[in-house]
C-alpha cells in the first residue's frame, strides 16, 4: 500500500531529525532543514513516493546544508584551533557529545556529509557518492580531509588508523 | 579505528528531539508554489505583452500588397463602439474610403464629429474626431494613394490644417499663412498627392459678420502656400475642387476657374443655369474636357455634362445614363472600364423644402439627405448601377482616387460588436480591478509573509 505523504512524515521525522541536527550541529537550522527538504520532497511526492523517498529527502537535506553554509560562509569562518574541550568533571557520554559538537564545527559541510554517511549512518563510499551526488575519490578525499582535521581538534574521537578506509 | 567516532554520534543523535516540521513543511511548499506560479504568471504576463507592445512600437512600412489589393467595398457600416482611431496601433494602413454623417455613432462627446475609414484591402475599420461638422468629401479629404487624410483641426484661434499619414500615425499640422484667417478648411488634394487645396476664412470687418474666403495649394515638401483665388464667402469659393497633372479647376460662385498649381489662372468660364462643377473627378482621364453635373429644372434628375475647360462650351453629350430621384450627385472619378463614379444623395422623405434663396448652391449635404450611395454610370447602360451602399445617416464619403481608377470592388464584411479600443479599456480596468481586490484581500497575507521572512533571516546565523 503506498504510504501517505503524512506517515511518511511520521514515520521518518526521528531519524531525519537525528541526521539533520548532525550535519548543522545547531537545533534551529536542524528544524529548518527538515522543514526545507521535506517541504521539496512534498512538492515532487506524488514521482517519488513509489521509490526510495527517504534517500531524496536525506539527498535534499545534504545538498540543502551545503547550499546553506556557501550562503553564509563570508560570514562564518571555520576555526583554525581546537575550541573548548569538554570539561572533566562532566560524565564520559556528555563529554564525548560535546567534544564531537564541537569538533564538527571544524569542518565543511561536505566533510560534516561524508562523516555522518559514513560513520553514522554506516553506508559504503559508492552510497555516499551517490548520495552526494559525487565521485568515489572525492568522497574518499572528503573522508580523509574530516579524519585528519578531526584528529587534529579532536583526537579523542579518533583512532590512528581510522582514516584507512574498511570497504 | 572509527569506533568512539561512531559511538560519539549515535550518542550524540540519541538526545536530538523529532522535530515538528509537518505543518510548517506543508506549508512552506504550498507557499513556493503559489510563488512559483505568481512568477509564471507574471513572467507569461510581460511575454504577452512585450509580443504586443514590441511589434506596435514599430513603425510600420507601407506595405505594397494593401496597394496593390485596394478595391472598393460594396457597403459600408457605421464604426463600432469602440473602435480603433486612426492614429492607434496596429497602423491601418492606406484606406479606400472615408464617410460621416449624423448617425449617433459617427458623433462623439461634446458634438465632436467622426469621420470613418476604411483599410484599403480589407474591413478594417477606424475612427478619426474633428473639432467640427467635416463632412467627408468636402472638409475631410483622402489622398489619391489613400495614404493621407487631410482635416480642418477646429482651433479658431491657431486654425492648422492636419494632415495624418494612416501609414505611420504621424499627424503633421500645416499652419495658415494667410493673414487674419480664423478656420482653415480642406478642400482638395493636387493629382500626385503632393499638394493640398486649402481654403481660409478671414473676417473683413472687425466685428467678424463678413468673411472672405481664400483658396490656396499648399505644396507639402517645403510648406509653400500658394495664394489660388480670394472672394466673398457667399461665392464658396473653391466649394469643388478637381484635380488634373498640373492644373486644378475650381469653382467659386457660378463660375469655374482652372488654373496651375503656380497660381497662374489658365481659364475661366460662367456655369449655365442648374450646372456644378461635377466634383473632384470632373477631369476626364485625358485632361482634355471638364465634367459638369446638371440637374433636369425643377426634376431630381442629374447628368453629367462635358465642357472645354477653357471656355465652358459644351463639348457634347456624355453616353452616361441620368440619376434620378436624388438630391444631388458629386462625381468621385472614372473607373478604367470609363464609368463614372458618384456619390448620390437619396433625399430624406420626410425633410422639409429647401429654402429658395438656397436652391441654386452647389450639392451639398444637408438635412434633406438620408444616405449616400456610390453609382457607376457606365456608358451605353440605360440606369445607374450601384457599387455601394451605406446605412442610413451615413451622409457623405470620399474615396481614394486609386481605388477608383484601380476599379476593383469587394464583397464587404463590415466589423460588428465593439472594437479594439473597447476590449483595451475593458482589459485595463479588469487588470486594475483584480489587482486592486487581489491585494485588498491578500494584504494581511503579504504583511505576515514578510513578518515571517523577516523573522527567518535574524534567526540564521550569519543572516
Amino acid at each position: 500500500m503506498t504510504e501517505t505523504f503524512h506517515e511518511f512524515v511520521v514515520h521518518r521525522s526521528p531519524a531525519l531529525s537525528r541526521t539533520a541536527y548532525l550535519l548543522t550541529g545547531d537545533h534551529q537550522l536542524a528544524e529548518d532543514l527538515v522543514q526545507t527538504a521535506l517541504a521539496r520532497t512534498y512538492r515532487h511526492w506524488r514521482r517519488i513516493r513509489d521509490g526510495d523517498a527517504e534517500a531524496y529527502v536525506r539527498r535534499v537535506m545534504y545538498h540543502q546544508q551545503v547550499s546553506w553554509w556557501r550562503r553564509r560562509r563570508l560570514a562564518e569562518r571555520l576555526e583554525a584551533e581546537p575550541t573548548e574541550q569538554a570539561g572533566a568533571d562532566h560524565s564520559d557520554t556528555t563529554a564525548l557529545r560535546l567534544t564531537l559538537t564541537a569538533a564538527l564545527r571544524h569542518l565543511t559541510p561536505r566533510q560534516r556529509a561524508v562523516i555522518v554517511l559514513r560513520y553514522y549512518e554506516d553506508r559504503t563510499e559508492a552510497q555516499v557518492a551517490e548520495m552526494l551526488g559525487c565521485s568515489i575519490g572525492t568522497v574518499k578525499r572528503h573522508a580523509h580531509d574530516a579524519i585528519r582535521r578531526l584528529r587534529t581538534v579532536a583526537p579523542e574521537l579518533v583512532d590512528t588508523a581510522a582514516e584507512r578506509s574498511t570497504r | 579505528m572509527t569506533a568512539r567516532l561512531r559511538e560519539a554520534l549515535r550518542w550524540t543523535a540519541e538526545d536530538v528531539p523529532t522535530y515538528p516540521v509537518y505543518d510548517r513543511a506543508l506549508a512552506t511548499a504550498r507557499r513556493d508554489r503559489r510563488r512559483r506560479l505568481t512568477a509564471a504568471a507574471g513572467a507569461l504576463t510581460l511575454l504577452a505583452l512585450a509580443g504586443v507592445v514590441v511589434p506596435l512600437t514599430r513603425t510600420p512600412a507601407l506595405d505594397p500588397a494593401a496597394a496593390a489589393d485596394a478595391a472598393l467595398p460594396d457597403h459600408i457600416a457605421l464604426p463600432p463602439i469602440g473602435t480603433l482611431h486612426v492614429t492607434d496601433r496596429p497602423r491601418l494602413g492606406p484606406a479606400s474610403i472615408v464617410f460621416s454623417g449624423s448617425a449617433p455613432r459617427l458623433h462623439g462627446l461634446n458634438d465632436t464629429n467622426v469621420i470613418g475609414v476604411v483599410a484599403a484591402n480589407s474591413d478594417r475599420y477606424r475612427i478619426m474626431r474633428t473639432g467640427r461638422e467635416a463632412p467627408a468629401g468636402e472638409s475631410v479629404h483622402l489622398s489619391p494613394d489613400g495614404r493621407y487624410l487631410a482635416r480642418p483641426d477646429g482651433d479658431q484661434d491657431d486654425p492648422d490644417v492636419d494632415v495624418v499619414d494612416l501609414v505611420t500615425g504621424r499627424t503633421r499640422q500645416l499652419t495658415s499663412t494667410v493673414d487674419g484667417s480664423v478656420g482653415s478648411t480642406p478642400v482638395g488634394w493636387s493629382a500626385d498627392g503632393r499638394s493640398l487645396v486649402v481654403r481660409d476664412d478671414v473676417p473683413v470687418a472687425f466685428d467678424g459678420a463678413t468673411y472672405t474666403s481664400v483658396l490656396s495649394v499648399v505644396a507639402l515638401d517645403g510648406e509653400r502656400w500658394t495664394r489660388l483665388a480670394a472672394g466673398a464667402q457667399e461665392a464658396r469659393v473653391g466649394s469643388t475642387v478637381a484635380a488634373d497633372p498640373g492644373r486644378l479647376a475650381y469653382q467659386y460662385g457660378r463660375t469655374v476657374a482652372v488654373t496651375d498649381l503656380d497660381g497662374r489662372e489658365l481659364s475661366s468660364f460662367a456655369l449655365p443655369d442648374d450646372t456644378w462643377l461635377a466634383g473632384k473627378g470632373a477631369w476626364r482621364p485625358d485632361g482634355v474636357t471638364l465634367t459638369l453635373a446638371a440637374r433636369r429644372s425643377h426634376t431630381t434628375e442629374w447628368t453629367l455634362r462635358q465642357v472645354d475647360p477653357a471656355s465652358g462650351r459644351d463639348v457634347g453629350p456624355l453616353r452616361l445614363p441620368a440619376v434620378s430621384g436624388v438630391v444631388a450627385i458629386r462625381l468621385l472619378g472614372w473607373a478604367p472600364d470609363g464609368s463614372a463614379l458618384v456619390a448620390a444623395y437619396q433625399p430624406d422623405p420626410l425633410a422639409p423644402d429647401r429654402p429658395l434663396e438656397e436652391q441654386t448652391d452647389p450639392p451639398t449635404t444637408d438635412r434633406r439627405v438620408r444616405s449616400v450611395r456610390v453609382l457607376a454610370l457606365t456608358p451605353g447602360a440605360t440606369a445607374p448601377r450601384t457599387v455601394l451602399t451605406a446605412p442610413d445617416q451615413v451622409l457623405a464619403v470620399d474615396i481614394a482616387d486609386q481605388v477608383i481608377q484601380g476599379g476593383r470592388t469587394r464583397d464587404a464584411q463590415p466589423p460588428g460588436g465593439v472594437g479594439g479600443r473597447f476590449w483595451l479599456w475593458t482589459g485595463l480596468i479588469t487588470v486594475l480591478v483584480v489587482a486592486g481586490t487581489v491585494l485588498s484581500v491578500s494584504r494581511q497575507r503579504i504583511a505576515l509573509w514578510l513578518d515571517d521572512r523577516r523573522f527567518r533571516r535574524t534567526r540564521r546565523p550569519g543572516g
